[in-house]
């Protein structure tokens, strides 16, 4: 998403590169919570988990429905919370994973 | 509230089914979803595509499913870029000798089901999967035709193609209990109020159970957590899924559009456990065979980690079509993790039975609730993705 070419596109979620507009249009074609709009649009969904567009959608969108910022429920936390490397998971002693 | 046909689940089996009828003429139709579209397995899922199983009723059905993808990715009604299927195979490593015996005789099979399915060797392999290493693979089984979609691309493109046909989708609507007499359903009760049809549709996921014990149906599912992670995006590496056989748990890896790898396994889990009952230790035990086959892995970062259940019947095929207690309600559930490449197919069959009073495929008339009354289960060994 966020693909179309535009003069001037604000970008809200610099992850994903989505806009304003991405999220203005997303909102009329009827997606209208944090969670489908984040399934739709790949907000939020980037290395950095949504920590500056998620506060950004949320403000959109109570304006957009006429409500309070804290009267949009927020999107699940999943862990963990920054991204790990997974070697970390990794056991040195695995066999063919060992000196790679 | 009134309707010709009421679909209880907007994931992609409600939408498929919804879509369906509205190409076969039928008008009035209303899907209710308890939260958002795809909230249930459906956008927790890994997206593979195949038809290589091993039952006839899951090659043959599955086989139709696959051609319907292709079908319906082509830029007509459902958009630019359709359902969004990206046929780039699924690939099974063996790394013992039996495995490659048993491949060998699924090939048989699936050949004559027509479903182009062949052996390969770790050479071929490492072509179809770069940076893969094949050291320890004695060979693999290809499935050209498989593939995957980008869940949240497919699930829109049914929406909405569906809303453009006049379907009406009621989100964050649960449906607490449907009503019936005299061998009909009459409504479903919401709590936003009655829902009454001529047609009842129950494409629920795990909650179809419920909804069917309401008018006294035992469906037999069984709720099993599975889990996945998903890894930054980096720029496209392979497009096969691949799977383990060998590993036990069956992992798997397959890259979405994005550039994201998702990786799976299947852990010891009990049947019901909350979605939000965390377990990391899926996390190294997903990575170990997979970071074997693919050593660069131990540099990625995994960004998210999720649960979603398998809705799981008996014997691991879906459970279709009609009950013999009420003349209005159809079944769309029980996918066993195969529901989402079913849904074209699901949408089609249950479309049949509604209009026709039959499938057009054989073989799904025996995937009704009947078999599992009567105990007559159907085998599968390749339950994963
Ligand atoms: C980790 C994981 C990986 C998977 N990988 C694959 C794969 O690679 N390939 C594949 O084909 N399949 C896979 N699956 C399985 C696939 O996700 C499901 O089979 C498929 O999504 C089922 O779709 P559905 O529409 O039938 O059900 P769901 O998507 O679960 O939709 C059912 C809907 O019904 C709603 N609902 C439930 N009860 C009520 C009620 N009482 N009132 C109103 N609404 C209600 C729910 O909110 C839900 O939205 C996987 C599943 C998981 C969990
Ligand atoms: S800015 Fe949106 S996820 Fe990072």
């Amino acid at each position: 998403m966020g693909g179309e070419v535009r003069k001037h596109p604000t970008i809200i979620c610099r992850c994903n590169d989505v806009t304003i507009e991405d999220v203005e249009r997303a909102i009329e074609e009827g997606y209208q919570d944090i969670e489908s709009l984040r399934k739709r649009l790949r907000i939020g969904m980037g290395p950095c988990q949504g920590r500056t567009c998620i506060p950004l959608l949320v403000r959109i969108l109570a304006r957009k429905l006429g409500k309070k910022p804290n009267e949009i429920p927020l999107p699940t936390v999943r862990p963990p919370i920054v991204p790990i490397p997974l070697k970390l998971f990794l056991k040195s002693k695995e066999p063919g994973v060992e000196g790679e | 509230m009134r309707a010709d046909v009421l679909i209880i689940g907007a994931g992609i089996s409600g939408l498929s089914i919804a879509y369906t009828l509205t190409k076969r003429g039928v008008k009035d139709i209303v899907v209710v979803d308890a939260e958002y579209v795809g909230s249930g397995s459906t956008s927790r899922c890994a997206t593979g595509i195949r038809a290589s199983f091993t039952s006839e009723e899951h090659v043959v059905l599955m086989k139709h499913s696959v051609e319907l993808w292709r079908e319906l990715s082509k830029p007509e009604e459902l958009g630019r870029y359709g359902l969004a299927f990206d046929q780039g195979g699924y690939v099974w490593t063996a790394s013992k000798d039996e495995s490659v015996e048993l491949f060998r005789r699924l090939v048989t099979l699936q050949n004559s089901l027509g479903v182009p399915t062949r052996i390969v060797d770790p050479d071929k392999l490492k072509g179809l999967v770069p940076t893969m290493k094949v050291d320890e693979a004695k060979a693999a089984l290809y499935d050209p035709t498989a593939g995957k979609s980008y869940v949240f691309d497919t699930l829109n493109a049914y929406l909405m193609a569906c809303r453009r046909k006049g379907v009406k989708i009621m989100e964050f609507t649960s449906v607490r209990k449907l009503v019936a007499s005299g061998g009909r359903v009459k409504a479903a009760v919401t709590e936003r109020g009655e829902i009454e049809a001529d047609t009842f549709i129950v494409a629920a996921g795990g909650g179809s159970k419920e909804l069917m014990e309401s008018i006294g149906i035992e469906v037999p599912l069984k709720n099993l957590p599975r889990h996945v992670m998903i890894t930054e995006a980096f720029k496209p590496v392979f497009s096969p899924l691949v799977i383990d056989w060998d590993a036990g748990g069956a992992p798997f890896i397959v890259q979405t559009k994005e550039g994201n790898f998702i990786i799976g396994r299947e852990i010891a889990e009990e049947p019901e456990k909350s979605l939000k009952s965390v377990r990391i230790d899926f996390i190294p035990t997903a990575i170990a065979p997979i970071a074997k086959w693919f050593p660069w892995l131990k540099y990625v970062r995994v960004m998210r980690y999720w649960m979603g259940y398998y809705v799981t019947s008996p014997d691991h095929h879906p459970i279709y079509g009609p009950v013999e207690e009420y003349e209005n309600v159809y079944l769309a559930c029980g996918y066993s993790g195969h529901g989402y490449m079913l849904a074209p197919v699901t949408g089609k069959l249950i479309a049949e039975w509604v209009l026709d009073g039959r499938p057009s495929i054989p073989q799904a008339e025996r995937l009704t609730l009947r078999r599992i009354r009567e105990g007559k289960l159907i085998e599968e060994l390749a339950i994963v993705g």
